[in-house]
C-alpha cells in the first residue's frame, strides 16, 4: 500500500570506534512503501553505513529506525524475514554454481524445498542465467555475477529490497537487464532502497532521492520536486551544486 | 532440519571444490606414513634387532684383542666389519668415507697392557696372601686405551651406550685374564677355568618390562608411532582449508550477508564442524587402514588396532575437534587467505615439532619437553599412544582430555569474540 512509511528513520547517528568524526549525523528520513529510493552521496558520505544500519548489520549510535508493513510495526524476527539484502560485494561462494547458492541462501531464508524450487528456477530464468546454472560463479563474468548477487537477495519475494549498488562495474547489457527487472519487482510491491553513483540510472529508476554528505542528508524528497526547486535539468547537475566538485577519497 | 541440511550440503560442496585442501588432508598423511614409517623402520631395526654396525681395527698383536672383537660378535650387537688394513691415522675418514657411523680401534699393545696390568693385579694379591710367586722382573706395559671413533651426527647417548657395552665385553676379559694369572702364578693353571665361568656367566640379570595395563605383548614400533602420528599432523592441517574457507566467507561479504537473514550462525558453524570432524575421522579411517592392510605387505610392521574401541572413537573425536576449533579460530583471526594458509601451516609444522611428532619428546632437552605440553599435537599423540603403547585405559586418557579441552575451549572462544568484535555474530 503506497504512502505509508515502510521505514522510518529518527535523529540517527553513527560514530565508529576508532573514528573521530560521526560517519552519520542526525539523520532522519520516511521511505514509502513501494517505493524506489536512491540514497546517493559522494564516496564516504555515509551511504553504506545507513544501508548497513537498516539491514541490522550494525547498530546506531543514537536514534530509532522503525520497519513498518501497512502500518504495523515489524519485529526484529520479521524484519529479517521481510528484507533483501544485496550488498556491493559478491557476497556468495565462488567455487558453487548459481543454483547450490540459490538453494543455500534460500534454505536460510526459510523458503520450503518446493517453493525455493520454483524461485530459483524463476530467477535463473529471468536473469538469464539458466544456461549457466550448474558452471561454477567463479568463471562468469562481472554482470553475471552481479545477477547471482541479485538473485540471492530476492529469492524470498521480501517486501524491502536494499541494494548497495547493484550495477557497478557492469557492462550496459546487465545494467539494463538489472535494473528492468528490479523495476518489475517493485512494480509487484516491493520497496528498494538502492545506492548508485550512476546519476542517469538512478534519475531513471528513482521515484525519491535523499542526497548524503559528510554523513548528514542534504536533500531529500521526490526527485522531480527537488530538480524544480534547484532549479536544475538533471540529477548529475543538481548531485554536483549541492555537494561539489572537489574530490572526496 | 532443511536449513541445517542446506548448510551441511553447502560446506560438504565447498569441501568437495577445494582440491588442494583435499589432496593436503587425504594424501599428505598417506605419503607421509608411507615415506616416514619405511625411513624409520630401519633405524628403530637398528635398535631393536640390535644389529649396530661396527668397523673394528684390530691392531693388538696378541690374542685379546681378537678375543674382544669375538666377544662383540657373538654378542649379536654389532654387525662387525673387520678392517685391519686400515692405519689409524686414516680411521677418521674411513670411517666418514665408508658410511659408517661408529668404529673401534684396537692398538698393537692391547694384550701385553692387559696382560701386565692382570700380573700386578695378580702380584699384590699373592703378596698380601703370603704366597711365593714367580718374581722374574718382566716388562712393564702401561695400560691399554681403545679408540671410539663416531660419526658427528650421532647423538652423544647413543655413543655412550654403544661404548658401555663395549666396556662391559671388555671387563670380561680383563677379569678372565687376572683369574688366568692368579691360577698360574700358583702353579694350578689348569683350574682356573671352573672360577672364570662362575664369575663371568653368574652376573646380576636385568629383566626388562614394558609399563602397560594390558597383557599386550606389542612392541612399540615405526608404525605405531608413524600412523598416529602424521595422521594428527594431517588432521590439524585441515586448518589450509577450513581456515581459507572460512577467511573467504568474511572477507567477501558472505556472513554479512547471513546476518540479514533470518537464521542463526550457530548453523553455519556447527556445519562447518561437522563436516571437518568427519573429515577427520575419514582421514584416521584411511591412514589406519594403510597402517593394518597396506604397510605389512611392504614388509613394514602391522598396525595393531587398541582393544578399548570406545576409549579410541572418544581419542578420535577430541583430536578432531582440537584441530577444527583450531582451523576456526586461525581462520577468524586471519585477514587474507595468505595469512591463513601461511601462518596455519607453519604454526601446525612447529607444533608438530615441539609436540613429538617428527621427534618423540622423550629424546628431546628438558626445557623442550615442558613446551611439548603446549602442543595440542602433543595431548592428541599422547591420547594415541596411551591407546596403541600403553592398551590404555579411562584414567590415562584424562589428562589427555583434560588438556585437549581446555584447548578446544580457548578456541573456540577465540574464535567467537574475534567474531563478534567484527559483528558477524
Amino acid at each position: 500500500m503506497a504512502g505509508q512509511a515502510c521505514i522510518q528513520i529518527r535523529g540517527v547517528f553513527k560514530r565508529y570506534k576508532t573514528a573521530q568524526e560521526d560517519s552519520l549525523a542526525d539523520v532522519s528520513l520516511d521511505i514509502m512503501q513501494s517505493d524506489v529510493f536512491g540514497l546517493l552521496g559522494p564516496n564516504g558520505a555515509g551511504k553504506t553505513t545507513l544501508i548497513s544500519i537498516l539491514c541490522g548489520i550494525i547498530p546506531v549510535s543514537s536514534g530509532d529506525v522503525q520497519f513498518f508493513h501497512n502500518g504495523r510495526p515489524y519485529s526484529e524476527h520479521e524484519r529479517k524475514s521481510r528484507i533483501g539484502f544485496v550488498p556491493q560485494e559478491y557476497a556468495f561462494y565462488q567455487e558453487l554454481t548459481p543454483r547450490q547458492n540459490l538453494d543455500y541462501f534460500g534454505a536460510m531464508y526459510n523458503l520450503p524445498k518446493k517453493r525455493l524450487q520454483e524461485r530459483r528456477e524463476h530467477l535463473l530464468q529471468v536473469l538469464g542465467l539458466q544456461k549457466a546454472a550448474d558452471q561454477k560463479v567463479g568463471t562468469f563474468s562481472g554482470g553475471m555475477k552481479r545477477r547471482v548477487n541479485l538473485a540471492i537477495g530476492i529469492i524470498h519475494e521480501p517486501e524491502i529490497l536494499f541494494l548497495d549498488e547493484p550495477t557497478v562495474g557492469v557492462d550496459v547489457q546487465s545494467r539494463n537487464a538489472i535494473i528492468r527487472y528490479l523495476q518489475q519487482v517493485n512494480q509487484a510491491g516491493t520497496s528498494i532502497i538502492y545506492t548508485s553513483h550512476h546519476m542517469s540510472e538512478a534519475e531513471e529508476f528513482c521515484k525519491n532521492i535523499a542526497l548524503i554528505d559528510h554523513g548528514r542528508v542534504i536533500a531529500a524528497g521526490g526527485l522531480q520536486h527537488l530538480k524544480a526547486v534547484h532549479e536544475v535539468e538533471n540529477l548529475q547537475t543538481l548531485f554536483i551544486n549541492l555537494t561539489g566538485e572537489e574530490y572526496r577519497d | 532440519m532443511f536449513k541445517l541440511y542446506s548448510s551441511l550440503r553447502k560446506e560438504l560442496l565447498l569441501l568437495i571444490n577445494d582440491k588442494v585442501g583435499l589432496a593436503l588432508m587425504f594424501l599428505m598423511p598417506l605419503l607421509l606414513v608411507f615415506i616416514i614409517t619405511i625411513i624409520q623402520d630401519s633405524a628403530y631395526k637398528m635398535v631393536n634387532e640390535n644389529q649396530i654396525p661396527l668397523l673394528v681395527v684390530n691392531h693388538d698383536k696378541g690374542k685379546e684383542g681378537g678375543k674382544l672383537v669375538d666377544l662383540l660378535t657373538k654378542s649379536g650387537l654389532f654387525k662387525i666389519d673387520s678392517q685391519n688394513a686400515i692405519q689409524q691415522e686414516s680411521l677418521k675418514s674411513e670411517l666418514l668415507s665408508r658410511g659408517k657411523m661408529i668404529a673401534l680401534y684396537i692398538p698393537a699393545t692391547f694384550s701385553a697392557g692387559l696382560e701386565s696390568n692382570a700380573e700386578d693385579v695378580s702380584g699384590i694379591l699373592m703378596d698380601d696372601l703370603g704366597l711365593e710367586r714367580d718374581t722374574t722382573a718382566r716388562r712393564k706395559v702401561s695400560m691399554p686405551r681403545l679408540s671410539f671413533y663416531n660419526d658427528p651426527v650421532l647423538q652423544e647417548n647413543y655413543s655412550y651406550s654403544v661404548m658401555s657395552v663395549i666396556q662391559s665385553y671388555m671387563s670380561v676379559i680383563e677379569n678372565s685374564l687376572m683369574i688366568e694369572r692368579m691360577y698360574a702364578n700358583m702353579d694350578i693353571a689348569e683350574r682356573s677355568g671352573k672360577l672364570k665361568d662362575k664369575m663371568i656367566s653368574n652376573r646380576v640379570g636385568i629383566d626388562q618390562i614394558v609399563a602397560r595395563n594390558n597383557n599386550s605383548t606389542a612392541i612399540p614400533n615405526s608404525t605405531q608411532h608413524n600412523v598416529p602420528a602424521w595422521t594428527i599432523f594431517a588432521m590439524f592441517f585441515m586448518v589450509v582449508s577450513l581456515g581459507s574457507n572460512i577467511v573467504k566467507e568474511r572477507v567477501n561479504g558472505s556472513f554479512l550477508r547471513l546476518k540479514t537473514m533470518p537464521t542463526t550462525f550457530m548453523v553455519v558453524m556447527f556445519s562447518k564442524m561437522a563436516i571437518y570432524v568427519v573429515v577427520a575421522a575419514l582421514q584416521v579411517a584411511l591412514t589406519f587402514s594403510m597402517g593394518i592392510w597396506i604397510l605389512p605387505k611392504l614388509g613394514l610392521p602391522k598396525l595393531s588396532v587398541p582393544d578399548n574401541i570406545i576409549a579410541t572413537i572418544a581419542v578420535i573425536f577430541i583430536s578432531s575437534m582440537a584441530a577444527v576449533s583450531y582451523a576456526l579460530m586461525i581462520g577468524a583471526f586471519a585477514k587474507t587467505e595468505q595469512q591463513a594458509n601461511g601462518f596455519g601451516a607453519i604454526s601446525i609444522i612447529i607444533f608438530g615439532a615441539i609436540g613429538g611428532i617428527l621427534v618423540p619428546t622423550f629424546v628431546m632437552p628438558g626445557f623442550m619437553q615442558f613446551f611439548s605440553n603446549f602442543s595440542p599435537l602433543h595431548w592428541c599423540l599422547e591420547g594415541f599412544y596411551v591407546l596403541f603403547l600403553k592398551g590404555g585405559s579411562w584414567q590415562e586418557l584424562r589428562m589427555v582430555f583434560a588438556f585437549l579441552g581446555i584447548f578446544i575451549v580457548f578456541c573456540q572462544l577465540g574464535t567467537y569474540f574475534k567474531l563478534r568484535l567484527e559483528r558477524i555474530i
